[in-house]
């Protein structure tokens, strides 16, 4: 696949571009950037134990981050991962503590059923704001964040608040041992095969069904359906809902492995990475799985730095949104230097 | 009353202004969501100036320049990169939060709030109860002004809006939408160095991280919500003020009867809201369309 | 007449390459000026991109351009216009929103700042001096198409143009709106304004032109000749070259406009038995796309070719989305086949034997960035579940077949639609919609922006069809090959259809109709 290796070189360039970008903002701030990105690749992929470090963060973050696939190539642009994640958790959070003392075969799947229903109805609205009366699902999806935000602070203060908790951070009442999927490393077989699963099943929604190949026509050109008789009501719908629902799982996931607990404004980057992880990816989901990989690298760098390195950990969040900024970039110079690799297409 | 008054100038008096630079990048044909991270920037750059030079002056022209480089790099990305707007927007935005936060922690040592010791002139004792607000909340309804004059009774204005609107007709005259863009988000950055300013240094003279709290997506709604008209889309801000200030007001009545961390959320609401309106209308006012690369044919 | 000094325009060797395709290649022509030239040439022959040269939209990647003798920076629209060219374009460029005024303030010279009034006051004074019956108030949204047209050209002639270029000004217009175009363009004539006309249609180039010169491939065939000198015929076989033989006389006379053909009873004639298509009383509900039907009353029987001629915007585009269930029909019914489809949905109405060539080939018909297998099987998918497995390699398989069934030129399935040229993009789309089991199809501008061999391809796939028995609507703004391919034409106006004329058929008659005067 000629065309894919010349996506993939492009995507690598403006990568390059945005880690230069960085390293003069570190330079800026005052720190060499140098030693900055040898920290970062330090903590994100050659300490000892980083490959499981790195996979604690990636696995949650490739379940959103194939919801979002789903909903990108349908042309929607939910960005509103973070705040389904929020609710996703919150829900389930909310059944755990209902049915505390309830064993761990029925509970567990009931709170993954309600995270999963909670991450979609928080999709479902500004899906269907976008599709019944056409608002801007970008502004809707983002206010969507803030308010989920707001909502994780009410209930870990309010009704789900730890009473013994004391610190600066209100949190929920952690959760019964065996309710937990994984310990705090987060790396458990369950974990892992669910991720399997949701791979497997959005790689076969996307490349082997006739919904794969509707929503990505649809999303780049929803006239030419519209004419072929599509109905973007459903499809739209769908892929709403789809990237709601994973997202909300990656909720439940946080919530009942590594977490074990809700705490007010937890992982705040995660929906904007899985964006990145989606848009890095080229919108595949076998290249969401590789991408979540260096991106999870990354996020456990994030913790890294500050604890064994002195450094800020804003620095992670800098290289993620230059990423962010280059990342759709194109150029006729990096066109012309992949071109070797793509084939010929001129007909005449 | 006085005291909603002030409440909402106060909270309104920022967004306006972030309104109207997204007001003008819109009319250039640019979907700007970097707003939030310009905003935070120049208030942080305010804070920080006033802080190591004790000049308002200095801070504010320093915030002023760091913004304009923020949004011509945000030009060279969109316009010359091709970047997605969107995207690209959001990445400038976090670019802004992450960047703030670095520089405080470079500068301070710590991510505490920082504080500093005087903000942006107050109007004085000759405003009554008014006088507390800053310069930048009787400087507003000029720029308002401006803008619309700029934007509205000039051909420089016609020319940014063919620009968004028709760049091969605005081409076929000899005006380079490319150009127009670039002015306009130079224009616009400034805007978001004094929004940025008066939120931080207007009334409480603190910066803290991500105190922006989405002011900039909603200045952007606010510019959905008004057509793109820099009148309207003032009316659209400062509405989403008053629904804030009433959420403020609202909890001073209600107490503890209503959770004031919902309270805090009516702003958003009644930004998804006004966006609604707005797409049932006018027909969808879409963000998402255009310079999409790959993710889009057109 | 080349190098002359008194040459209002000389370009010298200009060539211009879209990457691999060379759109003009080593152009050297000069026209003298207080003329109307012509240039000539079918599709995709470079005349466009020779206007943008001289206007400087376009920067040549070799050879200059003189403006009055005068050496003008390639690629730059200020110098042009300083120099005194001003082009009007095909599809006009005026931004929607704007008011008149403002569309033509934004171009102009002085008055940076203004207010309303002044603004209109300043502009109605010039529509007035030019004759152009258009309020300064209005926006340019609410015009019609040949309005449109006297705005552009005012807002071409707000500075002191010498030479104004009008590229295919007549593609829009009635055959009364072209006249009064070119009665428009004599009096510039006389102002002393040169006037370089881009056009198609030889019978135009002979009424109105002064010198034509003729482009094909890139490249400068013949001119500028003395318009007196050149029978159309002649000028036929410079526009077709070599190919000029293959076509049939009515089909070469179609496509270079050389005269409109009559029409012709077919030897079948239509089929006896219910209609494919029947429209009772269909009006449409008012939508920002085109005006809306009111009561229309259309009928469709197998094995015949119904022309839709009307000015563009006039509710063929209605007519369409409505029997596309893309337009909510308001009242009246809609059959299809036989079958009563009002309130179906297009899905099931494709099911009934509807297809539909749409009017955008690049918008409404292909993805431009997927590839061509997806475009190509994008209604077969509609018609299952949408969590019906699929096999790619299958349909990619199918889709391969199929295109070489219809002679598409490509490299493989998998590459985008958008890198396909024009013709073969649109072959795609009819190897999609062109199967055994239609019995309706609406081709809708199935031939714009095509060049000739692509064009008669067209016909021709449309022809076999009636011939096998379907009922084709063919929707087109351009007289001549409504005439050569339908046996049946109907006029639109105003969202209405206003009148219907059977072979042979006559331009003046139909023309009127297409303007609401009674011939």
């Amino acid at each position: 696949m000629s065309g894919q290796l010349g996506a993939i070189i492009r995507a690598v360039v403006f990568i390059l571009l945005a880690l230069a970008a960085c390293g003069v903002i570190f330079e800026f701030a005052g720190y060499s950037a140098f030693q900055m990105f040898h920290s970062i690749v330090d903590g994100a992929f050659l300490r000892r134990n980083a490959l499981e470090h790195a996979l604690r963060w990636a696995l949650p973050l490739f379940i959103t981050a194939t919801g979002v696939v789903i909903s990108f190539r349908a042309g929607y642009f939910n960005i509103g991962a973070q705040g389904q994640f929020y609710v996703g958790a919150i829900c389930a959070a909310f059944v755990a503590e209902w049915l505390r003392g309830y064993p761990g075969g029925v509970v567990i799947p009931l709170c993954f059923a309600a995270g999963m229903t909670g991450g979609a109805l928080w999709a479902l609205w500004p899906g269907l704001l976008r599709l019944r009366s056409g608002a801007d699902e970008v502004i809707t999806t983002l206010m969507g964040n803030f308010l989920a935000g707001l909502l994780l602070v009410y209930v870990t203060a309010g009704p789900l608040k730890d009473p013994s908790g004391s610190g600066q951070q209100a949190s929920s009442r952690p959760l019964e041992a065996a309710y937990r999927i994984s310990t705090s490393n987060g790396v458990s077989p369950t974990i892992i095969g669910i991720a399997i699963l949701v791979g497997l099943a959005m790689w076969w929604l996307v490349n082997r069904t006739a919904f794969g190949v509707l929503s990505g026509l649809g999303g780049r050109n929803p006239t030419m359906v519209q004419w072929q008789g599509a109905s973007t009501w459903k499809i739209g719908l769908a892929s709403f809902l789809i990237s709601g629902a994973l997202a909300g799982l990656a909720g439940t996931i946080e919530l009942m492995g590594p977490n074990g607990r809700l705490a007010g404004g937890f992982l705040p980057a995660h929906g904007f990475t899985a964006v990145l992880i989606a848009l890095v990816a080229g919108l595949s989901i076998t290249g969401a799985a590789i991408a979540a990989f260096f991106f999870g690298g990354l996020a456990s760098a994030a913790l890294y730095l500050p604890v064994m390195a002195g450094l800020p950990s804003a620095a992670i969040d800098i290289v993620n949104a230059s990423i962010a900024l280059f990342i759709t970039a194109r150029s006729r110079l990096v066109d012309t230097l992949t071109k070797a690799w793509r084939r010929p297409w001129k007909t005449s | 009353m006085e005291d909603v008054v002030i409440a909402i100038l106060r909270s309104g008096t920022p967004l306006v202004y972030v309104t109207l630079a997204g007001v003008i990048a819109q009319r250039a044909g640019v979907w700007h969501l970097g707003l939030e991270g310009l905003m935070i920037t120049g208030a942080c750059a305010t804070i920080v100036g006033i802080v190591l030079t004790g000049s308002v002056v200095f801070a504010l022209l320093v915030a002023v320049l760091i913004c304009i480089a923020g949004s011509v790099l945000f030009w060279f990305v969109v316009e010359k990169l091709k970047a997605n707007q969107i995207i690209a927007g959001l990445g400038l935005t976090g670019l802004g939060l992450g960047g703030t936060s670095l520089a405080i922690q470079s500068i301070f040592g710590s991510q505490a709030a920082i504080s500093a010791p005087f903000g942006l002139p107050r109007l004085g004792a000759a405003f009554g109860a008014y006088g507390v607000l800053s310069v930048l909340v009787l400087v507003m309804p000029v720029v308002v002004f401006l803008c619309w004059v700029l934007l509205c009774r000039t051909r420089f204005g016609l020319r940014l809006a063919a620009s968004g609107e028709h760049p091969f007709a605005a081409r076929s005259v000899g005006v380079d939408p490319s150009a127009m863009r670039l002015a306009a988000l130079v224009i616009g950055g400034a805007l978001c160095a004094l929004a940025g300013a008066e939120l931080a240094a207007g009334s409480l003279q603190i910066f803290s991280q991500n105190m922006t709290a989405g002011r900039g997506f909603m200045g952007f709604a606010a510019v959905i919500f008004g057509a793109g008209h820099p009148l309207w889309a003032t009316l659209a801000a400062l509405f989403f003020a008053v629904v804030g200030a009433l959420g403020i007001r609202a909890q001073l009545v209600f107490g503890d009867r209503v959770p004031h961390d919902l309270l805090l959320g009516l702003p958003y609401i009644a930004t998804i809201f006004g966006v609604w309106l707005s797409a049932r209308l006018r027909g969808g006012a879409k963000s998402a369309t255009g310079g999409f690369g790959e993710l889009r044919d057109s | 007449m080349r190098g002359n000094d008194d040459a209002i325009l000389a370009c010298r060797n200009v060539a211009v390459r879209y990457g691999d395709v060379t759109a003009l290649d080593d152009v050297s022509i000069a026209f003298p000026r207080g003329m109307i030239h012509a240039v000539v040439g079918q599709n995709g022959a470079g005349k466009t991109t020779f206007a943008r040269v001289v206007s400087g939209l376009v920067r040549p990647d070799q050879g200059a351009v003189e403006i009055g003798g005068k050496l003008i920076a390639g690629g730059n629209v200020n110098d042009a216009r300083r120099a005194g060219v001003e082009l009007v374009h095909q599809s006009f460029a005026l931004p929607p929103s704007f008011t008149v005024a403002e569309a033509m303030q934004f171009g102009a010279a002085g008055g940076a700042l203004y207010t309303r009034a002044a603004l209109e006051r300043r502009w109605q004074a010039h529509l007035d001096a030019l004759d152009v019956k258009v309020s300064a108030g209005a926006r340019i949204r609410t015009l019609t198409v040949e309005q449109q047209q006297a705005v552009e050209i005012a807002r071409a002639l707000v500075t002191d143009a010498r030479l104004l270029i009008l590229d295919e000004p007549t593609a829009v217009l009635s055959p009364e709106g072209a006249k009064k175009l070119f009665e428009r363009v004599r009096r510039l004539k006389e102002r002393g304004v040169t006037v370089l006309l881009i056009l198609h249609k030889i019978r135009e180039v002979l009424a109105i032109a002064d010198t034509v010169s003729v482009l094909r491939g890139g490249r400068l065939i013949d001119g500028p000749l003395p318009a007196s000198d050149i029978d159309a015929d002649a000028l036929a076989s410079l526009i077709i070259g070599p190919s000029a033989k293959m076509l049939a006389g009515e089909d070469r006379a179609a496509l270079t406009g050389a005269a409109a053909p009559r029409g012709a009873e077919t030897e079948t004639g239509p089929i006896a038995g219910p209609p494919v298509v029947s429209l009772r009383g269909v009006s449409t509900r008012p939508d920002a796309d085109g005006p809306a039907l009111q009561a229309v009353d259309f009928v469709v029987q197998p094995g015949e070719i119904v022309g839709i001629a009307g000015v563009e915007g006039n509710g063929q585009r209605t007519l369409v989305r409505a029997i596309s269930s893309l337009a909510d029909i308001a009242e009246g019914s809609l059959e299809l086949a036989g079958r009563d489809v009002t309130n179906a949905t297009l899905s099931q109405r494709r099911a009934a034997g509807l297809r539909v060539i749409p009017f955008e080939r690049n918008v409404e018909g292909l993805s431009l960035t997927s590839p061509l297998w997806e475009n190509w099987s994008a209604g077969q998918l509609l018609a299952r579940p949408l969590l019906a497995a699929i096999s790619p390699s299958a349909l990619r398989r199918e889709c391969k077949s199929a295109l070489d069934a219809w002679d598409v030129r490509y490299a493989e399935v998998g590459q985008p639609a958008g890198s396909l040229s024009g013709g073969n993009a649109q072959k795609v789309i009819l190897s999609r919609e062109m199967d055994e089991s239609g019995k309706l199809i609406i081709a809708a501008q199935p031939t714009r922006g095509l060049d000739i061999g692509a064009t008669a391809f067209v016909w021709d796939a449309l022809r076999k069809a009636r011939d096998g028995g379907c009922g084709v609507i063919f929707v087109s703004s351009d007289l001549d090959e409504v005439f050569d391919l339908a046996d049946r034409v109907v006029v639109m106006l105003s969202g209405r259809i206003v009148a219907e004329f059977r072979p042979p058929f006559d331009l003046t008659r139909v023309g009127a109709a297409m303007t609401g005067a009674r011939a």
